[in-house]
């Protein structure tokens, strides 16, 4: 997995490539965590290029969405492709998230 | 000496007169070794002897006039012949033939006696190896084998002191694992790598040998088993790319006060491959059982957490199901739990922990027992789960940990099924007509969302209805191409043995899933859980 960041106004747009896994959580974890550091409060989860993610990778996006409503903040979601989609309303996580189906909208929606 | 006594015999024999050989070691006085049977030859001084180096001399004695030569060589030895006539020159004449066969002759002596002592040194060396290559076809800890090892060598150097250390790579130290210490002397502590004085550290950074005399290079880390000369010498493990340095044998105090020779140094240093060996294999050895030990330890905790499951026979005689879990890493985080509920109600609990091992099946532990007391103390299965996650919440918190559960209760005399559904993905009621019914998630996982849950209803049909819930290991199973089985083929196989025992489906789905996998081995656990009305 690699994770490419960019700014779009006052949006951290944090891409991901690949799958996100229990192996490398944490390196998105630290990336959110250090931009919230920064001053970050919002922030775009990008999964255009994201094939999977296992349970351990849904543990850190609700932990990191949690962190950022504690912050005064938000982290919202885009691009999830049908498998993640549909694994995200089966388990009932798309009532924990803000999902968009394109990165446009997503940038509109904060 | 038998073989020069009878050449002094025989030349006694052709001259007609004693014939007597001396040999003096260093610092004593010449000793005789050899003499005529009828011999009356006395031992000259010393100083008669030092004349004699180069030439034949003679004195006058009360047994009459004797000639004695130094005999060269390696040996330092002398022939005295008499009583001779006063004209010696005919006796002389006959020494100076005897003189050279008796030179040959102890030379030849000394070659033997060399050879002997090479023999009984290499002797020692194969001894040492031998007693290496016991250690290494035992099994034997890392300490015994390094005791055993140095205990062997200082023996055969004749070292009263030593000590061998292993490399501890992380800390850079060089670690005693054994030692001949100095009397009264504390247990020897590690040392530095880096340490600039110790021979011991030294050898180990650069691999070579060191002989040191007393005084050179001493150090206190070595002061416990150093007294005098040392000779320290790598331990190597040899591997086909090279050798890898594992430690260092320092020996010291060698008997009788004198120093280490190139021998021991050579020998020593011969035999440490050899050591590296051992101790390379006392260490596989122990890896290898903690290894085992865990293992077991593992198929312990496995064995534990199956007993955990109740067997499916506990909801007859309301209701007929079969179950199975398999785990990926002996034991897991799937797990289901079964209760009669009274009034012909039961009970089906499927959880999947968001991860596996031994923090999973802790967590896994205690929903089994917890949900077993809070179902039967609530009425409504999302009180029954409200009331887990109260019980489970501080634990997944602090853990970071969370899981899905789908909890359901059939009530076949109502006719009715009433849920709740943590997100769980894959819970179905499958019908006469083989259509799958999902079970929708009605909260996300526990530890995820918002702590108030809810329930859903729908009929249940005791006659038709089959209830099935499994965990996302099974869809999720991977083939060697990493292609996911896929739920639809999963519910494929439950639709096409609908009308089976449910002993059966569960079968038929683990079949399923084996095929798809091959050899691959499972990266989730997997659970499978069939129930009907009976």
């Amino acid at each position: 997995m690699s994770l490419q960041v960019s700014k779009h106004g006052d949006v951290v747009v944090i891409e991901v490539d690949g799958q996100l896994i229990v192996g490398n959580r944490q390196e998105l974890k630290q990336r959110v965590l250090d931009e919230a550091e920064a001053g970050a409060r919002k922030v775009l989860v990008d999964f255009a290029n994201a094939g999977y993610i296992d349970s351990s990778g849904l543990g850190v996006l609700v932990s990191l969405a949690k962190r950022m409503r504690e912050l005064g903040g938000d982290l919202r979601l885009a691009n999830l492709n049908d498998d993640l989609q549909t694994l995200f309303e089966l388990t009932k996580l798309d009532s924990l998230f803000q999902i968009a189906d394109t990165r446009e909208r997503a940038l509109e929606s904060f | 000496m038998s073989e020069l006594a009878r050449v002094l015999d025989a030349f006694s024999e052709a001259y007609g007169c004693g014939a007597v050989l001396w040999m003096q070691a260093a610092g004593s006085d010449p000793l005789e070794v050899a003499a005529t049977s009828g011999g009356d030859v006395t031992a000259p001084s010393r100083t008669e002897l030092a004349e004699a180096e180069q030439e034949i001399r003679s004195r006058e004695t009360a047994l009459g006039r004797q000639l004695f030569a130094r005999i060269p060589g390696r040996t330092r030895a002398w022939l005295g012949v008499g009583p001779v006539a006063d004209d010696d020159a005919h006796a002389r004449r006959w020494m100076r033939v005897l003189v050279p066969v008796l030179s040959q002759m102890l030379q030849s002596q000394w070659e033997a006696r060399r050879a002997t002592d090479e023999l009984a040194e290499r002797y020692e060396e194969i001894n040492l190896l031998y007693s290496i290559s016991e250690i290494l076809g035992r099994t034997v800890t890392l300490e015994e084998a390094a005791r055993t090892i140095l205990m062997e060598v200082a023996e055969t150097v004749g070292a009263e002191y030593g000590a061998l250390l292993v490399n501890d790579a992380v800390s850079g130290l060089l670690r005693p694992v054994t030692a001949l210490r100095v009397k009264g002397a504390p247990a020897p502590l590690p040392i530095p790598i880096d340490e600039p004085v110790s021979v011991t550290a030294r050898v180990f950074r650069t691999r070579r040998a060191l002989l040191v005399n007393a005084g050179v290079l001493e150090s206190e880390c070595e002061a416990t088993f150093r007294q005098g000369a040392m000779l320290s010498v790598p331990i190597v493990w040899t591997t086909p790319d090279g050798g890898i340095p594992l430690g260092v044998v320092s020996l010291s105090g060698r008997r009788g006060g004198l120093g280490f020779t190139a021998g021991d140094e050579k020998l020593v240093a011969a035999v440490g491959s050899q050591i590296g060996t051992a101790i390379q294999n006392a260490r596989l050895v122990r890896a290898s059982i903690d290894q085992e030990r865990l293992a077991s330890e593992m198929r312990l905790a496995h064995d534990l957490q199956m007993r955990l499951l109740p067997p499916a026979s506990v909801v007859t005689p309301e209701a007929m199901c079969a179950a199975r879990v398999e785990a990926a890493d002996g034991v897991g985080g799937d797990f289901y739990n079964l209760f009669r509920l009274g009034n012909g109600r039961t009970g089906i609990l499927v959880g999947d922990v968001s991860s596996h091992g031994y923090r999973a099946a802790l967590i896994m532990a205690l929903v089994m027992s917890a949900s077993a007391i809070h179902a039967q103390t609530t009425a409504d299965p999302a009180e029954t789960v409200q009331a887990l996650l109260a019980t489970l919440e501080e634990e997944l918190r602090e853990t970071e940990m969370f899981l899905s559960l789908c909890y359901a209760v059939v009530d076949r005399e109502a006719g009715t099924l009433r849920w709740t559904n943590s997100g769980h993905p894959h819970a179905f009621v499958i019908g006469a007509d083989g259509i799958a019914v999902r079970l929708e998630a009605t909260d996300p996982p526990l530890g995820l969302g918002p702590e108030a849950l809810h329930a859903a209803s729908r009929p249940w049909s005791p006659a038709d209805d089959l209830l099935v819930i499994f965990t996302d290991g099974v869809s999720d199973a991977r083939d060697s191409r990493g292609t996911a089985l896929g739920e639809r083929r999963v519910l494929d196989v439950l639709r096409a043995r609908r009308k089976e025992v449910p002993s059966r489906i569960v079968d038929g789905v683990f079949a399923l899933v084996e095929g798809h996998m091959g050899r691959n081995r499972p990266h989730d656990d997997q659970a499978v859980v069939v129930l009907r009305s009976s």
